[in-house]
């Protein structure tokens, strides 16, 4: 169990596993279990592999992903239905799921009565349901029909009335799965901006569906769910766009825009990288803001030592942001090279700060004719690394700001979470809620004690 | 606001939805039936008239001055609500699979919404019966208070037992059938078509410790102090009383152990109850 309950989360759930057992070709007779004792035979089956998921208070998240990605799972953890089997799953407020409507009807009973018993079941009191009966059976559109059993409903009218019990639960949190396209046109027009009020409203609202149009309608952040595995956290628009790219491909993840230099060795030969490291050497990531050592090493043929001085050159770049980071080459810095005698060995070592943020960063190298410019050896991706900065900043320069704050009135305590912007809270949520690794936001302010007075 | 890391809700918030499946249960059992409640007295009086003709007049269960349907009634009531419990509390989890699916409640509910509504079959056979009683056993309200807090202890102890077998039905759901079978045999250890005394009194000594050892011979036992009197073999039988120490001992010990286990058993088993069922 991995987290503090913090009241800024009003979902907060932490590398949670959830399996399921599935029951083997044979299940065992009564007669073999009672003298055999022959157990039932089990496959695991993992549905939800280690999903991290954050949710502000007055956010609304949709949960898309293809069938049996594991989407409805997630949100019965969310609501406490199904236990964690690892991992950890918080939520602050008072919960209401629309997971099936209607479930929990008995086609015996009267709408009226099945309006109560379901309404104790979501955990509403006799009161509140007397309170919003009358708004249940208008919004249900049901009218005459609400003392007639449930089992003469058309099912548009038993998932009606469902919906408008669900809904005037009045929850904090509300988890929807696959509700919102139930009844007909005017119907779901209804429902959905009914959903749009409970957004509006400032409340929290996890959101499961096919239905992309409403899914854009109603929510800023949408998650991806894969193989029971979260793969994209960020603005709708995009996560639509990598929900769309998965389903064409059936490929994993939404990869990167593909790297506008394919890796590749070209180059005529006469000088040759025969071998490029970066020391120290590490396992895993480098630190940010440490440095490291690139050794590269090179051999030439007879020829090319008539031909004038080589120059070396790397160029570091950040593939997932096809950026070029850093580039150098040894002809910039003056540094020109005299071509090894065949079977000698030269190297070159550039010491490098590693000032860069997060990230996988891929080093090219270039051996090059330094006054003809002809490519001897260009060695694309020759190698690569991952550096790790302090979670907080996010980019590829470490510019590292000190933040000081002159506010007359001091901190907003950390125990609180902003009110809503009709209270007077921030706009915006102050975070980015576009990055790319979710669940990395920074706990603590980071204030320089120096500046902040 | 709090913070919370369970469901929220805990059975004892839950007595609104408690009160709501029982109404439901009673609603659905009578609702398009011309007899309504009357349907549910039709196999005690049935039974009592059967087995009054074989026994006490076939089979000639000595019962000297005493009365045999009333003597059977009323064992026979704490039977049926025992067993009709249970019997439909078995399937309660399996049954409700889609609602155990799809909304989180106090899973306790299901089996203890069932005990309940039998609770209230028991106590409108008792006052449907209860000019029988009269007119064969005569007035003694100081039985009342026994009768109703032996309602009390069976209640409690039923809800145990049907917990755990509601529980146990979800990983074993052969269990559903086998509760029939075991039922039926359980019928003929608790005595309730013979006094116990003439267990004591046969040869079959060797039978005494099981009937003693089924708590249920002991609820029986009580409801025969407080409704019927002591059944005795020759002259008149003693009109109701009030149960004798050694019963409540017993009956309060099996109520508070049933339900203490049934409860911790039940949660226990009730987490993975959304996976299983
Ligand atoms: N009770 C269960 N027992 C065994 N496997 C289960 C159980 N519930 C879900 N699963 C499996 O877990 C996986 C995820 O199911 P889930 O219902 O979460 O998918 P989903 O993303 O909601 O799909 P859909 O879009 O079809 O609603 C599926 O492969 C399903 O077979
Ligand atoms: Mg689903």
């Amino acid at each position: 169990m991995a987290g503090e309950a913090d009241p800024r989360w009003a979902v907060q759930v932490d590398g949670l596993w959830e399996r399921f057992r599935i029951a083997g070709d044979r299940p065992p007779t009564l007669k073999e279990r009672l003298f055999t004792f022959r157990r039932a035979e089990y496959r695991q089956f993992e549905a939800l592999k280690g999903v991290s998921l954050r949710i502000r208070h007055g956010e609304s998240v949709a949960l898309i992903g293809h069938n049996g990605s594991g989407k409805s799972t997630l949100l019965k953890c969310i609501a406490g239905i199904l236990p964690a089997d690892e991992g950890s799953v918080r939520v602050d407020g008072r919960l209401a799921t629309l997971l099936e409507l209607g479930a929990g009807f008995h086609p015996d009973l009267t709408g009226r009565e099945n309006v109560y018993l379901n309404g104790a079941i979501l955990g509403l009191t006799r009161r509140e349901v007397d309170g919003s009966f009358a708004a249940i059976v208008d919004f249900a559109g049901v009218g005459e029909f609400i003392d007639t059993p449930v089992r003469n409903y058309s099912s548009g009218m038993y998932v009606r009335l469902g919906f408008a019990i669900a809904v005037h639960v009045d929850p904090d949190v509300l988890l929807v799965d696959e509700v919102l396209s139930v009844g007909d046109a005017a119907f779901q027009e209804r429902s959905l901006a009914r959903m749009r009020g409970f957004v509006e409203r400032g409340k929290t609202v996890v959101l499961v569906s096919h239905d992309l149009g409403a899914v854009r309608a109603l929510c800023r952040r949408t998650v991806v769910l894969d193989h029971g595995r979260l793969v994209f956290d960020g603005p709708t628009d995009d996560a639509i766009e990598a929900y769309e790219e998965l389903v064409a491909g059936g490929a994993p993840p939404p990869e990167p825009e593909p790297d506008p230099v394919g890796p590749a060795r070209t180059g005529d030969g006469g000088a040759r990288i025969v071998d490029a490291r970066l020391l120290p050497a590490v396992d895993g990531a480098r630190p940010s803001g440490t440095t490291a050592q690139l050794v590269v090493s090179f051999t030439a043929e007879e020829a090319v030592r008539e031909a004038g001085s080589l120059s070396l050159g790397i160029a570091v770049r950040r593939p997932d942001m096809a950026l070029y980071v850093y580039e150098t080459r040894t002809a910039w810095r003056g540094i020109y090279l005299a071509p090894p005698r065949p079977g000698a060995t030269a190297a070159v070592t550039f010491t490098l700060d590693l000032a860069v943020l997060t990230g996988e960063y891929l080093v090219d190298l270039l051996l090059v004719n330094a006054s003809t410019g002809v490519i001897h050896d260009r060695w694309q991706e020759a190698l690569g690394f991952t550096v790790t900065s302090p979670e907080h900043d996010f980019g590829v320069a470490a510019l590292d700001a000190r933040i000081g704050v002159a506010n007359p009135d001091g901190f907003w305590p950390a125990e609180l979470h902003a009110p809503p912007p009709e209270r007077g809270g921030p706009r915006e949520h102050p975070l980015r809620e576009d990055r790319p690794s979710p669940g990395h936001e920074p706990d603590v302010p980071r204030v320089d004690p120096a500046l902040a007075r | 606001m709090a913070v919370r890391t369970t469901p929220p809700r805990t059975l004892l918030s839950s007595g609104e939805l408690l009160r709501n499946l029982v109404a439901k249960e009673l609603k659905v059992r009578y609702k398009g039936s011309a007899l309504g409640f009357l349907w549910s007295l039709v196999t005690p009086l049935l039974l009592t008239g059967v087995f009054t003709v074989v026994f006490a007049t076939f089979l000639r269960i000595p019962l000297g001055e005493g009365n045999f349907a009333t003597f059977f009634l009323s064992g026979y009531l704490v039977w049926q609500f025992f067993s009709n419990s249970v019997n439909s509390a078995v399937g309660a989890i399996v049954g409700n699979g889609a609602l155990i699916k799809k909304v989180w409640f106090p899973r306790e509910v299901l089996p203890l919404s069932l005990v309940l509504s039998q609770g209230v079959h028991f106590g409108l056979a008792l006052l449907a019966t209860s000019p029988l009683f009269i007119w064969q056993r005569g007035v003694h309200l100081e039985a009342i208070p026994a009768i109703l807090l032996g309602f009390l202890l069976l209640t409690a102890f039923t809800a145990g037992v049907a917990m755990v077998f509601a529980g146990l039905n979800v990983g074993f759901r052969d269990l559903q059938e086998l509760t029939q079978v075991i039922f039926l045999a359980w019928f003929y250890l608790t005595p309730v078509i013979y006094p116990l005394y003439t267990v004591r009194e046969s040869g079959a000594q060797w039978a005494v410790p099981f009937v003693l050892a089924n708590p249920v011979t002991w609820f029986v036992e009580l409801f025969h102090a407080a409704l019927y009197g002591t059944p005795v073999a020759v002259g008149p039988n003693p009109p109701p009383h009030w149960p004798d120490a050694t019963t409540w001992l017993v009956c309060s010990a099996w109520a508070v152990a049933a339900l203490a286990v049934g409860t911790v058993l039940f949660r226990r088993w009730a987490r993975t109850f959304a996976k299983e069922v």
